[in-house]
Formats: C-alpha cells, structure tokens, sequence
C-alpha cells in the first residue's frame, strides 16, 4: 500500500499516522516521521512563510517513485509520503512520511530513505521569505551527503 | 507558444508566457537564446546547463526539435522539500 500525496492545508500528522495505522496488514513495525518548517533561518532571521513552488505533475510522480522505491528496498509492506506545496508557515508540518515493515530495521530505515531522497530528489523550488529578505533555497551539502549514503 | 518558467525563473519572468513560434527547425538549446535576448536579467540562468528543459513533463537535451504546439518548461534546479 503506497500512499503519495500532495497537501495544499496543513497536514495532522495525528490523524495521517492513525489512518496509516488502520490500514495495516500484519506488519510489526512502523516508524513515521514529521518534518516542522522552522522559524529561524541558518542565519538567525525569523522566518514568515516558506513557498514550495512545484510542477502540476512532475512533483507528484517524483514523490511516489521515492515511496515506491522505499517500498521495494526495504519491504516495506505500507508507505506513505504527505508534502505540502504553496506557502507554509513556521511551526506548520511540511512532510509527513511513513513505513510499515514486518520488523523495526526496515521500517526505520524506509523512512530514513525517503526523507534523504525528499530532502534532495523531490521536485520542488523552496524559497524561505524571511525578514532579512527572500531566498530560493537549494540543498546543502549536508543533505546530498545524506542522499549518498543510499546509493549503490 | 507557451513557454513556463519554475522557483526563481518563474519569479523572474513569470510562470507561463506566450512567444512568437520559433522558425521551424529551432532546438531547445536555440530557444535559450532566444528568450535569453527577450529576457536579459533571466539570461545567464536560462543559459546554464544546470537549468534543465522539459516537453510534455521529459527532461529533454539542447538538441531537441521545439515544437510550437507542445509548451517547453524551464525547471532551475530543485531544491527537494
């Protein structure tokens, strides 16, 4: 089960564990993540909204082709991978993700895979509005480093 | 034709115009230059190889034919989530 969504509202990430949780099939494990748009920019400024530009169709499809590779490598019996787009204001849930395994290590690590993958291959354009000024952000180092540890 | 632009590039010039149809046998690459001249403050990033061009939502080269019944869209680099 692959569940792939684009959120244009604030995301429950409450309800979208107990919905996933619902729809088990016998796995033992679930890890879920949740990403929170911070409200501090690497500098210090504060921040007002972060906009997500994205593509009517490809940000989708990149965001599916990331939850179903998850599931393939991993085994990961359910998936589930929620993104907001548009504007997103500090403290809202940007990204919830989820993986259901038959045991811990998988699930673990398919929701580690899928925010790497997110964080770096998901087809967005993020500018952080801050009130030192407006920047279109591109991934740091750091998260193609992370994005490295999964390739073969 | 239709021309759209994503993240700083539709900023700057604005997420859909409309152009003039090419002249038959124009390439992505040729296209650039085109709207590099009708866009002078977007040109060095229409110009990079890292801002990469799509038909008919594939990543296509700089030889690909233009077709002005199919829109090409610009995608600067993504940022992921």
């Amino acid at each position: 089960m692959i569940d792939a969504r684009l959120a244009d509202a604030p995301i429950d990430a409450a309800a979208e564990l107990a919905g996933f949780m619902a729809k088990l099939a016998g796995e033992g494990a679930v890890v879920s993540f949740v990403g929170i748009a911070r409200p501090r920019t690497r500098g210090g400024a504060r921040v007002e909204r972060i906009f997500l530009d994205h593509h009517p169709r490809l940000t989708l499809r990149s965001i599916e082709e990331i939850a179903t590779a998850a599931a393939a490598r991993f085994q990961a019996g359910a998936i589930a991978a929620v993104h907001r787009f548009g504007a997103v204001r500090p403290g809202e849930t940007i990204v919830f993700v989820a993986a259901a395994a038959r045991h811990r290590r998988a699930a673990f690590e398919a929701a580690d895979y899928m925010m790497d993958r997110l964080k770096t291959d998901a087809v967005f354009w993020k500018r952080e509005d801050a009130v030192d000024g407006v920047r279109w952000i591109e991934p740091t180092d750091a998260d193609r480093a992370e994005r490295a540890r999964w390739s073969e | 034709m239709e021309i759209r632009f994503f993240g700083r590039l539709g900023e700057r010039i604005g997420r859909e115009i409309e152009i003039e149809p090419p002249p038959p046998g124009c390439t992505v690459g040729e296209l650039r230059v085109l709207l590099a001249a009708l866009y002078p403050d977007a040109a060095e990033e229409l110009a990079s190889m890292s801002t990469r061009a799509c038909i008919d939502d594939t990543i296509v080269g700089e030889e690909a034919a233009v077709d002005p019944a199919r829109a090409v869209e610009f995608f600067p680099p993504v940022s992921g989530g």
